[in-house]
């Protein structure tokens, strides 16, 4: 809403208040003012005549000029195209400051020049605001005969001396894009008494009229239409040109001038049609047609089904609430008009607007609503205008279709109630203050108050809550005290997934992982390119491009392209994780991905370096396991059969917890790196929703042995395909209940091992938990587990 | 006698010019059974009986102070050598320290990690809920019915006539609220990821982190909400942050209120992170809707309660003087690595 306060004083009496006092008032009562925009500016202005202007002798487009001010007589250089003898021009005195700085006396190129001739950009106005014949838009304002050489009124005579408050209104208030409805509510602001027009019922003349009009569609209850004959067209009077450049409106004529004019007045879009060109003097509303139309713009615009046009004889005549059409348009001649003001239903104008890409005015306004009673309100305003500015008094009575959607009500609210809720101690003078400035209507006992709501904020005040918020509004509310709520003690905790992911992130970042969030949505690629996916994506209706189309499925597409980002940003050794929710139709998981490239370690002091490769990753993956508490045995390793087009068919594995699906993870396989410019990447996706559903076990204090353990080591060569984990369990199972601990500490290929073979270390400790075992008996188990591994896997002893 | 006192000063003069080596010898030479001070006893033979105790006392004596001038000096060489030794280790202190690689979680996992702290501390919990939701949690519960003004408001990704991505996290809190209707008091906060249809620049992205708040029970107050957004403001921000409140207009709260809180730069004096006013914009607030309440099966006659939101980003971007908002998307761990707290 662009606020004029030249506009707004018409009103009420605002000369006692700055404009910062204004804004600040309005900022307390709920209105932010996105901007403070001074029509013009300039100070130490004053009407002066050429009274001399010759070429400057040093310059093909300088002029040098004596000009009278009156008290004096200046030398003044100007490079205006215009300027001449006998001119009445604005002078910037010497000190004036305009927005482009000060004024100073100088002397240019030889010629003294004590000031400057200005046009009225020079002063800041903006070239929209300019009538279509200001000699300002090419060269110095020409003044006429309203302005005497010495006058030092000359932006106020001009009119623009005015201060524009650009308004942020909220949605609830689509009163306020009314300047009448903001009036009394700057009324209120301010606590001043406002006085408008007086208009209500002005449109109850004229004679019997034959003119139909009916809706088709229900998104059209309520439409007036009014021949008026014998209007003359001229042009508009300054206040009101004024009052519509500020709000960045074109003037055009009396007629359409007073169409906008009375819009920007009462919120009402209105539209003027020329009787000529309804010959059937008929008007149809209707929501069934398609096809192309040619709208006032002279643009051709695809109508379908659904959009609201406003028809006659079955052809359109313009599309309803948005923009008129060329071919019933006012034009120079125009003797008699049609007024139209309808009220078509606020979503579907929404729709067809967007859908058009015409964001007009009045769409802006039909978009957000209309008081119920402003198609009366407007009609009564223009047909005032009209007898006052176009010479107009052959009316035809108003045509009504439907009726206005708005019956008079009251809302109770009590001082108990209004305290309780806001924690304050109104009394009931404040709380009656506060209506007597809105202006609203209400009757008060010593408890409650009973308010009459006026028709235009009909929309917004329904409940005594919104009394409420009315009342805190406008009165001071810093003073506000600050309390905790009282109430039965609650215990605050978060879920079990809420602490596994502050596990699990904890874990990481200590390892020198760093924690990502990257984007939701993603592209079809990536859909066709998950890991674990389940069900079918989740596709955007409209999205914002096709690398935003899908809700992505799986982590690793958005993880890749992180890491791809930071190789290319001059980082390495890279190790990113993320925790995130993914979905598909009626599917939510929640997801843990890890990528890893280069060493998860490199310390060059300490020469030390661990490389990021599958057992690294199957470390990280089982300590994080570990620390929520599920135990080895619970989980299996698997080959990786589900997935070798994104994973090395060699290098990755998958990883079940109580034999559901929980990690996929290894190496990721070098031709899908290509796309990403990436090669030696390893790569984890866990599905922490199967560890939501899986209890961990309880933490308990390890029994220590009281006998000491017997530790030996036996190295073997065997086949390369033989398992690490197979031999373990052979071992275990040969030696039974006194095997403590056994591990694969050293794997050898190479050379002096035969190609196909491999050479293993194990170390087996020995441990009985009632007894100190004696040598002969570790020889004998010992014994018995080796002949067990040599026989079990055809293995040599090395 | 005048032998005793050759001896001593003989023997301390080699001690004092004695080296490591030279020293043990010194030891051989005078304290060993055949060296020079036992020696004297041989002497013993020529003295009287009453002398000769006294002599062997200044025999004694004398070992006892060669012995000590030995130690002595074995300690002074001792520490010189270590001492040489240890400068022979000197080191540049320098030369960069090890330091474990750590990662660090990222900026709007700290704000949400903090946020969460604090509320759980008041005896709030955290609440969750789908990002691909339904309009009925969205908007209708929120009291945004079809064709209300809001709806425009928030421009939606849509999935289907009915399924859209979450473009507020008042959709946890109406799931909350239904949840819970017959289980009241609630106190919860709902953090997560929002979407809406903005082109991303430097102060928009089309996703982002919100974290609201509710709480429902008897005779809440907007003081109430007052205090406890102070409280959070200034766990978040500094222990002396002000906030105020500004009309404003959400359609799930009436009335509702803007949140201002004092510039965390200048203090309110005025800079140009607060555009000169003292105050930066933090977050939306009000009373919830009696509406909101009746949808969810609450009697709003007897049940008022306050809600509140935040955006995660704005916070973390304020807290840590990021500019541009996509620098939280990108990942870049130069920038991730800034935030080691």
């Amino acid at each position: 809403m662009k606020l004029s306060l030249k506009w707004l004083s018409s009103f009420m009496d605002i000369s006692d208040l700055s404009v910062e006092q204004i804004v600040d008032q309005m900022v307390k009562c709920g209105f932010e003012v996105e901007e403070i925009i001074r029509l013009s500016q300039g100070s130490n202005l004053i009407v002066g005549k050429v009274i001399e202007c010759q070429n400057h002798p040093d310059s093909d487009h300088l002029h040098v000029t004596k000009v009278d001010i009156g008290s004096q007589v200046l030398d003044i250089v100007c490079g205006a195209p215009n300027c001449r003898e006998g001119l009445k021009v604005i002078v910037a005195q010497v000190g004036a400051k305009l927005p482009d700085g000060e004024i100073k006396a100088s002397t240019i190129r030889g010629a003294e020049s004590n000031g400057m001739l200005c046009s009225l950009k020079e002063l800041g106005v903006d070239e929209n605001l300019l009538p279509a014949d200001s000699c300002s838009h090419n060269g110095i304002e020409e003044l006429d005969d309203r302005f005497e050489i010495g006058d030092t009124d000359i932006l106020e005579k001009l009119g623009y001396d005015d201060t524009i408050l650009d308004v942020s209104v909220y949605a609830n208030r689509p009163d306020c894009l009314s300047m009448f409805a903001m009036a009394k509510e700057m009324g209120a602001i301010l606590n001043r008494k406002v006085a408008l027009p007086e208009y209500e019922g002005k449109s109850e003349i004229g004679k019997k009229s034959a003119f139909k009009l009916t809706s088709l569609s229900e998104n059209c209850p309520h439409f007036l239409a009014k021949v008026v004959h014998h209007v003359t067209i001229k042009e508009s009077p300054e206040w009101m040109k004024q009052h519509l450049r500020a709000n960045g409106v074109k003037c055009i004529n009396n007629l359409v001038d007073i169409s906008n004019y009375v819009m920007l007045e009462t919120g009402q879009p209105l539209h003027f049609y020329d009787l000529r060109s309804n010959p059937a003097m008929e008007i149809t509303v209707r929501d069934d047609y398609s096809g192309p139309y040619v709208a006032l713009d002279g643009i051709e615009y695809q109508i379908e089904k659904g959009d609201l046009m406003i028809t006659s004889e079955g052809k359109p005549i313009g599309i309803a609430g948005i923009m008129g059409g060329d071919n019933t348009k006012i034009l120079d001649d125009t003797s008699s008009l049609i007024i139209e003001a309808a009220l078509f239903d606020h979503a579907q104008i929404r729709r067809t607007a967007n859908r058009l890409g015409l964001q007009t005015e009045a769409a802006a306004r039909f978009s957000k609503g209309l008081e119920p009673l402003s198609q009366n309100k407007a009609v009564d305003r223009a047909v005032q205008l009209l007898i006052e500015l176009a010479d107009a008094e052959d009316f035809e009575e108003t045509v009504e279709y439907g009726k206005p959607d708005y019956e008079p009500y009251q809302i109770k609210e009590t001082l108990n109630h209004l305290n309780a809720l806001i924690g304050k101690a109104y009394t009931m003078e404040e709380a009656t203050d506060v209506l007597r400035r809105l202006d609203f209507r209400y009757t008060n006992d010593q408890e409650a108050f009973y308010v009459e709501i006026p028709s235009y904020r009909s929309t917004d005040l329904r409940i005594p809550e919104d009394i409420d918020e009315e009342i805190v509004r406008l009165t001071d509310f810093d003073d506000l005290v600050s309390t905790l709520p009282l109430m039965p003690q609650t215990v605050g905790r978060l879920s079990s997934m809420q602490k596994m992911r502050r596990v699990i992130r904890e874990t990481l970042t200590n390892h020198g992982m760093f924690d990502t969030v990257n984007y939701t949505l993603v592209s079809d690629r990536y859909i066709k390119e998950a890991v674990l996916p389940k069900g079918d994506a989740v596709e955007l209706v409209s999205p914002l491009s096709d690398a935003r189309r899908y809700v992505r499925t799986s982590l690793m597409n958005s993880l890749l392209e992180a890491l791809s980002y930071n190789l290319a940003h001059y980082n390495e050794n890279v190790s990113l994780f993320e925790i995130s929710k993914v979905y598909a139709r009626d599917i939510e998981e929640e997801r843990l991905g890890i990528i890893m490239q280069g060493n998860l370690i490199d310390n060059k002091i300490k020469h030390i370096s661990v490389s990021s490769d599958f057992y690294v990753m199957k470390g990280i993956l089982l300590q994080i396991l570990s620390k929520l508490g599920f135990e080895m045995g619970r989980i299996t390793l698997m080959e990786n059969d589900l997935d070798t087009i994104h994973f090395h068919p060699y290098q990755s594995a998958v990883l079940c917890m109580d034999n559901e699906i929980l990690c996929i993870f290894g190496k990721l396989h070098p031709n899908y790196l290509r796309a990403f410019k990436l090669n030696d990447v390893c790569y984890a996706e866990m599905i922490l929703s199967v560890l939501e559903q899986a209890k961990p076990a309880k933490v308990k204090a390890p029994v220590l042995s009281r006998y000491p353990s017997v530790s030996r080591d036996i190295s073997l060569l065997m086949n390369e395909d033989i398992k690490a984990a197979d031999l373990l369990s052979e071992i275990r199972k040969a030696g039974g209940r006194l095997v403590k601990k056994a591990e694969v500490f050293d794997v050898y290929q190479g050379e002096h091992i035969e190609d196909g073979y491999k050479s293993v270390s194990l170390n087996i400790v020995y441990e009985d938990k009632e007894k100190t075992l004696k040598t002969e008996e570790v020889n004998e188990i010992h014994e018995r587990v080796l002949n067990d591994l040599l026989s079990h896997f055809n293995a040599v002893q090395r | 006698m005048l032998d005793l006192e050759l001896l001593k000063n003989e023997a301390l003069k080699a001690i004092s010019e004695a080296d490591t080596r030279s020293l043990e010898e010194l030891r051989i030479e005078y304290l060993s059974k055949k060296g020079k001070i036992q020696g004297l006893m041989a002497q013993m033979r020529d003295l009287s009986s009453e002398e000769k105790p006294k002599f062997g006392q200044m025999v004694n004596d004398l070992k006892n102070v060669v012995s000590a001038a030995i130690d002595e000096k074995k300690e002074k060489l001792d520490q010189e050598l270590l001492n040489a030794r240890l400068k022979s280790e000197k080191i540049d202190i320098s030369l960069d320290g090890y330091v474990p690689k750590n990662g660090t979680l990222h900026p709007l996992t700290l704000v949400q990690k903090e946020l969460e702290d604090v509320f759980i501390g008041m005896g709030y919990n955290v609440a969750e809920g789908p990002e691909v939701e339904t309009d009925l949690y969205n908007f209708t519960r929120a009291n945004t019915p079809e064709g209300h003004p809001a709806r425009d408001m928030q421009d939606t990704f849509y999935v289907d006539p009915t399924h859209l991505l979450r473009s507020q996290t008042t959709a946890i809190q109406m799931r909350v609220l239904e949840q819970e209707a017959g289980n009241l008091p609630i106190k919860v906060i709902c953090p997560g990821k929002v979407y809406r249809r903005d082109d991303d620049d430097a102060t928009h992205s089309h996703q982002f982190m919100q974290c609201e708040g509710l709480v429902i029970g008897e005779n809440i107050t907007v003081a109430d909400l007052k205090g406890t957004l102070e409280l959070m403001i200034r766990e978040l921000f500094s222990k002396d942050a002000k906030i105020r409140f500004r009309p404003s207009y959400f359609p799930f709260t009436e009335p509702s209120f803007e949140v201002d809180m004092t510039c965390h730069i200048c203090g309110g004096k005025g800079c140009p992170t607060c555009k000169g006013t003292g105050w930066i914009e933090i977050l939306g607030s009000g009373m919830v809707h009696p509406n909101v309440l009746e949808m969810a099966g609450i009697d709003s006659k007897k049940y008022t309660g306050f809600a509140f939101g935040a955006g995660i980003e704005r916070i973390a971007m304020l807290k840590y003087g990021i500019t541009d908002i996509r620098d939280l998307y990108t990942n870049d761990i130069r920038f991730l690595e800034g935030f080691r707290r």
